[in-house]
């Protein structure tokens, strides 16, 4: 798949050149609306969790993280991609049945029945670490002992 | 000071919820949603315009057309007197589900007994995107390469029906019906695959009987 980044990088909503890129949008969409209730003056780190099945490479989903919040106040913060496998489970047999890397085969080599997709499908926002805006906007990592 | 907010939820949430009003409205109207994707040129339009003279006399059809640009897939539907709205992406890969959702609200569309919705010409990107449809419908002409399920496996493994066009080329092509036939057995055990040509017109009936049976299995199972 090629890439093209224009130059409307985070611009209206779904307008994207790869679907990571509309991805990345909505990930960072969730992270700040996840912090909407706190006084977050900067996101430092996004967990998110990518299945295996999801069409989603996790290389491109960071670089398209880092376009979306480039030149914002969240500039610099990390993406964290947590890789999911994908689990294929033989009713049948009642067993897992391991999936080697690149290989979709959904027949259970024992019996022949179909397997049923038990993970990898995950496309999940995890966690969200910020720095609370507590009036200091030193850099360095402000201080530490007051509630926000 | 550093702040930790555990979040856990889908990142495509707002997609899905969308999906998800779209998916009960077509329920309450009786409206069967087909979610048709392929690659650029393997015949989405064609199909459609073959599907339209076999279904129009029984069926109130409409389109919804994904392109990144013109309306020229949108007119080719009109002129054939189905009611179709055209979605410009502005070069956006995919559809989403509240870009469906403005245009079923265009009063042009009605309440249809279908509704086709042609994604953008891609068969990675509109993968993830659930649009409130009741199944996906993957395409694959007989002039692109023999091996494609097992390279896109994600929306061939996902797409219920996948169809196979441009059937009249097949014999000036080296295409392999058989080793499509068996990829897609294992990508997608419980999937359907039909043989079509929009041009012969061969595979066309089942395809309509398809989408006959489909229709009278939701109305049934909503009524």
């Amino acid at each position: 798949m090629a890439l093209r980044w224009y130059s409307k990088v985070g611009g209206s909503p779904g307008a994207s050149e790869v679907h990571e890129l509309g991805i990345a949008e909505e990930v960072y969409r969730g992270s700040r609306s996840a912090v909407a209730t706190y006084a977050a003056a900067r996101l430092e780190r996004v967990r998110v969790a990518v299945g295996e099945l999801t069409a989603i490479e996790p290389e491109l989903l960071v670089f398209a993280w880092e376009a979306v919040t480039a030149g914002g106040p969240d500039a610099g913060a990390a993406l964290e991609v947590e890789r999911r496998p994908a689990r294929q489970f033989c009713p049948t047999c009642r067993a897992d049945r391991p999936r080697d890397a690149g290989v979709w085969l959904r027949r259970c080599e024992a019996c022949g029945g179909a397997l049923d997709v038990v993970g990898g499908l995950e496309l999940d926002l995890l966690q969200v670490t910020f720095l609370a805006d507590d009036g200091d906007d030193g850099e360095g990592g402000g201080e530490p002992g007051r509630e926000g | 000071m550093t702040e930790v907010v555990d979040v856990r939820s889908r990142v495509l949430a707002a997609n899905e919820e969308a999906a998800s009003a779209l998916r009960s409205r077509f329920r309450a109207d009786g409206t069967l949603v087909v979610n048709l994707i392929s690659s650029p040129g393997s015949g989405k339009t064609s199909l459609l315009e073959a599907t339209v003279p076999a279904l129009r006399d029984r069926r109130r059809l409409a389109a919804i057309e994904g392109d990144i640009a013109t309306e020229r897939d949108a007119d080719r539907l009109r002129r054939l007197g189905v009611p179709a709205v055209q979605i410009l992406t502005g070069g956006a890969c995919h559809l989403d589900a509240r870009q469906v959702q403005r245009a079923v609200d265009d009063v042009r569309l009605g309440v249809p007994d279908i509704l086709f919705v042609e994604n953008v010409g891609n068969l990675i990107c509109p993968t993830a995107y659930d649009l409130g449809e009741d199944f996906k419908v993957a395409l694959l002409s007989v002039t692109e390469g023999d091996d494609k399920p097992f390279k896109y496996p994600a929306i061939f493994a996902r797409a219920e029906v996948a169809v196979v066009t441009k059937l009249d080329l097949l014999p000036h092509v080296s295409f392999d019906l058989d080793a499509v036939r068996a990829q897609l057995a294992t990508l997608n055990p419980g999937g359907t695959v039909l043989l079509t040509s929009a041009r012969s017109g061969e595979g066309i009936a089942a395809w309509c009987g398809l989408l006959e049976t489909r229709l009278a299995a939701k109305r049934g199972g909503a009524g």
